[in-house]
């Protein structure tokens, strides 16, 4: 079951006051709806994306939730960004961004997490990391189809796939290159994003 | 037309290239393997064996993936060697991860191994890793008339709730006529273990007439740790693969020896 602890609470409060609630409030209307299989934030999440940097970045607000039968139960709140450096015309209406690097930061819900270990039950330092908070790496390639011939129209739909690694696993790794390729702690997602 | 299909089909290609993951910290994924300490004790139990035990302690492969393989290495090379067992700290996350890499070292061993529950092994979603891919947290086999309880002393993981370790089941484990091995994570002399249980739980292993020896992990330090009164059992704890240490344990009608490896 849930465990509703400060932590938490203020998590969702968060990602709640950032998702559009109103017309008015323009600026929070999203520019894109976001959906992903995989990719360590969820066996499927969804969430809304913010064209960013002038068009060539996205900022992604997502939920995730993994079923205990696909080894949940876990709910994950993601923050992510990406930027588009490089843009490879296919036809008027196909593009396709090859390397799309970016950063996420992924927040676990449940009892057993938290942002630290708990003060009472541990001394100083026992586990330095984070059980709750993940830090990850990641390099998407996208394919987009302009769904209106027009220039100004930003309605496209969009494939990716996306491969992150995060802060455990990279120091996993760091810490045993002889026996440890990077390619052992790289993981994998596909999602569609939808432009309006 | 043909180039966009052609970027598509390649596209998807790649996006199968890398392994899905859908969290860091799910308990299992497709090719997670399950009830290892079950399969290995069976295989164990069908070795015929001569009247001498032999086995290999080892703890705390945490996060030590290039040690753990070059454990497996030197562990191999030792002779008359029935058994090996991890004892604790598999992973240092409690992640999926971490204990499918380290499963994929030991398999090479050329004997079966058994793995004990260790306190960084209970964060997060670890104790649900380790129960799908090991077994039960408590659990014994006999092995040529010697039975090894293997059981969790990580009692701070649990608040020091009086629980951990399970003093009824050890009881109960205890019923048998013949000779016991101990094997734990934390050893009782840790601010880690219950302290209130200590005395109770002392009485029921180290000083039982029949209990040949007491094994932990944990402290980072290869020691024997001194009796505390005149009828403790022999009581060590093994300095960690993660430190490039293990212990050859011998029993030998019913007396124990032991011999430090450095590797």
């Amino acid at each position: 079951m849930w465990h509703f602890n400060r932590s938490t609470i203020a998590a969702v409060l968060l990602l709640g006051t950032l998702l559009p609630a109103r017309a008015q409030l323009g600026f929070l209307k999203p520019d894109a709806l976001v959906s992903q299989y995989a990719g360590s934030i969820g066996q499927g999440s969804i969430g809304a994306g913010y064209t960013i940097f002038n068009k060539k970045g996205n900022l992604d607000l997502v939920y995730g939730y993994v079923p205990k039968a696909a080894g949940g139960v876990d709910h994950i709140a993601t923050i992510k960004t990406a930027v588009r450096p490089w843009k490879i015309p296919v036809s008027p209406q196909v593009a396709v961004y090859p390397v799309n690097p970016g950063l996420f930061a992924t927040w676990h819900f449940g009892a057993d997490y938290d942002l630290r270990f708990d003060e009472a039950q541990y001394p100083n330092n026992y586990y330095w990391w984070s059980p709750a908070l993940r830090l990850h790496l990641a390099v998407s390639s996208e394919l987009r189809i302009k769904l209106n011939k027009r220039e100004s129209s930003d309605r496209a739909i969009a494939l990716y796939s996306e491969f992150n690694t995060n802060d455990l696993y990279a120091v996993s790794w760091w810490q045993n290159r002889e026996t440890v390729s990077f390619f052992d702690i790289v993981r994998a997602g596909v999602g569609l994003r939808i432009y309006f | 037309m043909t180039r966009t299909s052609l970027l598509l089909l390649v596209f998807f290609i790649l996006s199968g290239c890398g392994k899905l993951e859908y969290s860091p910290n799910q308990s299992f994924d497709r090719n997670s393997p399950v009830a290892l300490n079950k399969t290995n004790i069976n295989r164990l139990l069908q070795t015929p064996g001569d009247d001498t035990i032999r086995f290999i302690l080892g703890g705390d492969t945490q996060r030590a993936y290039d040690n753990t393989s070059a454990f497996v290495a030197s562990a191999n090379r030792v002779p008359g060697v029935d058994f090996v067992v991890i004892d604790g700290d598999i992973s240092d996350f409690g992640l999926l991860l971490e204990m499918e890499e380290v499963h994929e070292r030991l398999s090479k061993l050329s004997v079966p191994y058994i793995a004990v529950i260790g306190n960084h092994d209970l964060v997060s979603h670890g104790e649900t890793v380790f129960k799908r891919m090991y077994g039960d947290l408590d659990f014994s086999f006999t092995y040529k008339q010697v039975k090894f309880i293997c059981h969790n002393t990580n009692s701070r993981e649990y608040k020091f709730n009086g629980r951990v370790p399970d003093l009824d089941w050890l009881g109960n484990a205890l019923h048998d006529p013949g000779y016991f091995v101990s094997i734990g994570h934390v050893p009782p002399v840790s601010g880690d273990f219950d302290q209130a249980l200590r005395p109770h739980y002392t009485k029921l292993l180290r000083q039982h007439p029949r209990m040949l020896a007491n094994l932990y992990a944990h402290t980072t330090k290869t020691e024997v740790l001194p009796a505390e009164s005149e009828n403790d059992s022999p009581m060590m704890t093994t300095g960690g693969i993660n430190m490039r240490m293990y212990s050859v344990i011998t029993l030998v009608n019913t007396q124990f020896s032991v011999k430090h490896v450095a590797f």
